[in-house]
């Protein structure tokens, strides 16, 4: 008997048929979608299988150097090995590759965790784009990731260039540092055209963060033939012949004013634990030095910082990451007296001769003011200044009221920004009556005139403010926008762009009364029985005013009983500018908690300017002899560019 | 029982299905070569070997009268549970019981369905078809526990294919249909409806993370290109980027970068499509086709029940492993281990596929003895 020649047979072969119907329609169906695939979208495919064995290689731009005036490096690069791990050539990188890693290189929990998270974070960002793990492995780690290699899949080790502080904790917080950019910041400059990966540094604070566009430079891209697993297959990168890889192109150099001579003569001169100090060229308002104290090592901020030492870097009660000579202000105490002098003698109602008699104090209403001496006996402008004679200044601001006080500081920059613009700055406070009855309970009262015209009651300064003023008072009232910044040059040393002194406003100062004001602080270094007149030069004649500020606690800081002293102790002013005949440097130094202006700032001050001159005859010397011996070399040029008309 | 081939079985020799399958066969070989070029294993030469084997296998069982067969479709079914259970006891073997398991299961359906045919009542109703499902059942947990998925897929469309064959009431199709939208009902509410509160899942808690990751990237494919859907992802691009006529024999570059995984076992089709086009692709389904007609004229012209199950549910089980396997590769359905017949690499599945291929010649040969 064969199948099919009853009836359950026939049903049987009709199902057969049906059967091989449906079969043959599903091999169709598999025909329709490659078909789709193959034809219809074959061209896509095509291009996507390039795309997926050609892994872009970041070709990393070396970051600009920063330089002092002179040409000197202060921050550049240096090679660190870096160890990265790319996500999509990573399996079971969370559970097992790290864990690896972390058992190889000795690292513990947190670091493991951290690297946990970047490598999850990497996975959202681009899972092809290496996530950075770890900087500045050393020699032997090196050794030990390379004789892993195979059972760390998309683990690899990158030569990266590194930013070096040459100097350390001079001038951090002008240069800055760098650390990991955020994804917020990330996605800002991205959209801003920026092409910043995640894991890439950025520039914080001053230079590095001012300039970030222009020392960034931008990445090149190669392209390299690679399997799934990341690993470049040789042989195969002359499939893409005839494909130039794309060259980075390096940061733009940023040439500070600072020089770094003169930087280093003021660090060391610099006389006490916390202040500031700052030099800057009365004719340009270009900044020469600015001392912060305490600082920070950049070095160890830009990514090497951990989190306890962040955070006592942020508790320390000195304040280290402040960059006091602009982000802290402090009254400016008898510092503040040439600015009254000159409200005084241009309002009229004080002529040079005007006199006040100083009995050690001096009464308003029923309340006497104290003069700081005993009585200093008549007194008019020019001895006033040069004995600070409080007594005096309290007339004045008894006679004109606080407005025209005001009114001069403001105009000599007091109480508004500076505009340095590199680093973040506080405009400091120049009272005034309209500023009073905002402010203060009760509103605007005579006494604080008195206060605010010798510099105490609101009158709040940052150092470089102050420095700003002399400079305006010693060239007669132009006032100058404070820069850090000459120029910014290609690598090869082109300029890209200058950066000219900037004349922010004219302040009318009768040549009279600023002569008046500069024999006085003359008198006080040069003559004897001026406050300054033990740190006096002997070849330059400076003119200067002490200060002793007295110090409204430093609130929010709680201290231990034995240093109590330090906290409660006077800031130490000293503001000068030199030479006297025709000035060419401003100095100020702000020694916090130091004692007296006299004895702990004036003899910081007077170094710098020393110094100051005898870098300026040691610049003419050399620059003379290079220019008999090779009058055109490029280098002279190049010098002499650099150097300020003051220096040459 | 007889041994041997005699001269009255020469005509029946089914040359088209013989030739179609030695034509794959070589296809294979040709295209694992390019598969498993350097730096990898040249794993071709092995499958040579195997492939051998297989042929031994199937002319061994051709020269059995099939009778015999029936009589041993008990034990080998038995042996094949043994196999699976001795694989959950021992460990990993070598061999893949899971594989000779589709073949014991067919050969035990078949002689169940020769057995119970009733002539007044030949089509099954829920309760009769208790034995078949148990005949299934008992395999597919097996392999599932193993755990393979994807074997008890092919297990689970295999009998179901059969038992459908063998004609089933009208209630029995409405109530598979409902349980099919019951399937989709759960893949619905576990994968795809969303809420803003996570939401209770039905089975998804039971499956292991990496076959609901599959589930999930079928059903949607450009969730996550590197993750779970990598496979799928690169295997489509490997396919579509074959175009019309193919990079050529050893040029594929998806195939020659390591970008697909397992390209020498599931994903071996992938690199047939990559590197020989649409063209070559139509060929290899044409032959495919052609063993399934064969498959299916065995059956019509069988001598009894037996035989054209067995026919059948070879041809279904070829047909599944075939339509699972391209439909994964080329994105229509989700990954699951499946291997392409005679094109991927492996000796278990090669030798299994040839000993179904072996019964095919064997049924075709012996339909008019009495």
């Amino acid at each position: 008997m064969t199948l099919g020649q009853d009836s359950a047979g026939r049903s049987l072969k009709t199902r057969l048929g049906y059967l091989g119907l449906a079969m043959s329609a599903g091999l169709l169906l598999l025909a329709v979608q490659l078909y789709r695939l193959q034809i219809a979208h074959g061209d896509e495919y095509a291009a996507r299988s390039v795309d997926n064995f050609v892994k872009k290689i970041r070709l990393h731009a070396d970051r600009g150097m920063i330089m002092d005036r002179r040409g000197e490096i202060l921050v550049d690069n240096r090679p660190s090995f870096d160890l990265f791990v790319t996500p999509a050539f990573c399996q079971s990188c969370l559970d097992e590759v790290l864990p690896r890693l972390a058992l190889y290189l000795g690292w513990d929990a947190d670091q493991l965790q951290h690297a946990k998270d970047v490598v999850k974070a990497g996975k959202l960002a681009g899972n092809f784009q290496p996530a950075l793990i770890r900087i500045d492995l050393s020699r032997d780690e090196l050794d030990v990731v390379n004789a892993h290699r195979i059972e760390l899949p998309g683990v690899e080790v990158m030569r990266v260039p590194h930013r070096n502080y040459r100097k350390g904790a001079v001038l951090a917080h002008l240069l800055g540092y760098m650390n990991e950019i955020n994804q917020e910041q990330l996605e800002r400059l991205n959209d801003g055209g920026a092409s910043y990966a995640l894991g890439d540094y950025v520039g914080r604070r001053g230079v590095e963060s001012y300039f970030e566009a222009k020392l960034r430079g931008s990445d090149g891209m190669r392209k390299e033939v690679v399997n799934a697993r990341g690993e470049p297959i040789p042989g195969l990168s002359e499939l893409l012949a005839g494909e130039d890889p794309l060259q980075p192109q390096p940061g733009s150099n940023i040439v500070l004013s600072i020089d770094s001579r003169l930087q280093d003569e003021a660090e060391r001169v610099f006389p006490g634990v916390a202040g500031a100090a700052v030099a800057v060229e009365i004719k340009t308002g270009f900044i020469l030095a600015m001392v912060s104290r305490p600082s920070f090592d950049p070095n160890l901020l830009t990514g090497r910082v951990s989190a306890s030492q962040m955070a006592g870097l942020v508790k320390d009660p000195l304040q280290p990451l402040v960059f006091r000579p602009v982000a802290q202000h402090y009254s400016p105490g008898s510092t503040f007296k040439p600015v009254t002098a000159l409200a005084a003698l241009k309002s009229g109602a004080f002529s040079p001769q005007t006199t006040a008699t100083c009995n050690g104090g001096y009464r308003l209403g029923s309340r006497v003011w104290r003069c700081w001496s005993h009585g200093h006996g008549v007194v008019d402008a020019r001895a006033a200044l040069q004995h600070s004679c409080d007594t005096y200044y309290y007339k004045v601001g008894d006679t004109l009221g606080l407005d025209p006080i005001a009114e001069m500081g403001t105009a000599l920059g007091l109480g508004s920004p500076t505009g340095i613009g590199v680093v973040a700055e506080v405009p400091g406070i120049m009272p005034s009556s309209d500023y009073h009855n905002r402010k203060t309970p009760g509103g605007y009262t005579k006494g604080m005139a008195l206060n605010s015209a010798i510099g105490q009651g609101d009158d709040n300064v940052t150092p470089l403010q102050l420095a700003m003023v002399y400079a305006a008072i010693a060239n007669g009232g132009s006032v100058y926008q404070p820069q850090v910044v000459r120029r910014v040059e290609s690598v090869d040393g082109k300029v890209i762009e200058e950066f000219n002194p900037k004349l922010v406003r004219q302040v009318d100062i009768a040549p009279e009364h600023q002569k008046i004001v500069i024999d006085a602080l003359s008198a006080v270094v040069n003559e004897p029985g001026g406050t300054a007149y033990a740190s006096r030069l002997k070849d330059i004649k400076v003119a200067g005013k002490t200060g002793t500020a007295q110090v409204a606690r430093l609130g929010s800081v709680r201290v231990k009983k034995e240093s109590m002293d330090y906290w409660e102790r006077d800031h130490a002013w000293f503001a000068s500018f030199a030479p006297t005949e025709a000035p060419e440097i401003a100095v100020v130094v702000l020694n916090e908690h130091g004692g007296h202006g006299a004895s702990d700032a004036a003899p910081g001050a007077m170094a710098i300017i020393h110094k100051y001159f005898e870098l300026k005859r040691e610049d003419a010397n050399s620059v003379a002899i290079e220019q008999t011996a090779v009058p055109e070399h490029p280098s002279l040029k190049a010098y002499a560019r650099t150097a300020p008309p003051s220096i040459r | 029982m007889q041994l041997g081939i005699e001269r009255r079985m020469v005509p029946h020799i089914p040359w088209s299905l013989i030739g179609s399958i030695l034509a794959v066969s070589a296809l294979g070989i040709w295209n694992l070569a390019s598969a498993s070029r350097p730096p990898h294993n040249p794993v071709w030469t092995n499958q040579m070997i195997n492939l051998l084997v297989g042929v031994a296998a199937a002319v061994a069982v051709c020269l059995v009268d099939y009778r015999f067969i029936y009589r041993m479709a008990v034990p080998v079914y038995l042996l094949n549970i043994c196999a699976l259970l001795a694989l959950k006891v021992l460990g990993p073997l070598r061999l893949q019981p899971a594989e000779f398991m589709k073949i014991g299961m067919v050969l035990m359906l078949a002689k169940f369905f020769h057995d119970d045919y009733r002539p007044t009542d030949d089509s099954y109703g829920l309760v009769r078809l208790w034995r078949p499902v148990l005949i299934s059942l008992v395999p597919m947990g097996l392999v599932l526990v193993q755990p393979d998925l994807g074997t008890t897929m092919m297990l689970l469309f295999t009998a179901s294919t059969l038992i459908l064959f063998a004609k089933v009431k009208r209630s029995v199709v409405v109530a598979l249909g409902v349980a099919g939208l019951l399937v989709a009902g759960i893949i619905w509410n576990d994968y795809i409806r969303e809420t803003p509160e996570p939401h209770g899942t039905l089975i998804r808690q039971l499956l292991k993370h990496h076959q609901s990751q599959r589930i999930a990237s079928w059903l949607d494919p450009e969730r996550d290109l590197r993750g779970s859907n990598y496979h799928s992802a690169q295997s489509k691009i490997a396919v579509g980027s074959g175009g019309l006529t193919g990079k050529g024999w050893g040029q594929g570059t998806q195939t020659g970068l390591f970008f697909l995984p397992e390209q020498h076992t599931d994903f071996i089709f992938s690199v047939w499509a990559e590197e020989h086009g649409f063209l070559m692709c139509l060929l290899l389904i044409a032959l495919y086709g052609c063993i399934l007609l064969s498959a299916m004229g065995v059956a019509f012209n069988s001598r009894d029940r037996f035989g054209a199950f067995v026919a059948v549910g070879v041809a279904a089980m070829i047909f599944w492993q075939v339509f699972e396997n391209i439909g994964m590769v080329s994105g229509l359905l989700p990954v699951t281990g499946i291997t392409l017949p005679l094109m991927s690499y492996g000796g278990s599945s090669l030798v299994s596929v040839m000993l179904g291929l072996g019964l095919l010649v064997n049924i075709s040969m012996r339909r008019h003895i009495f």
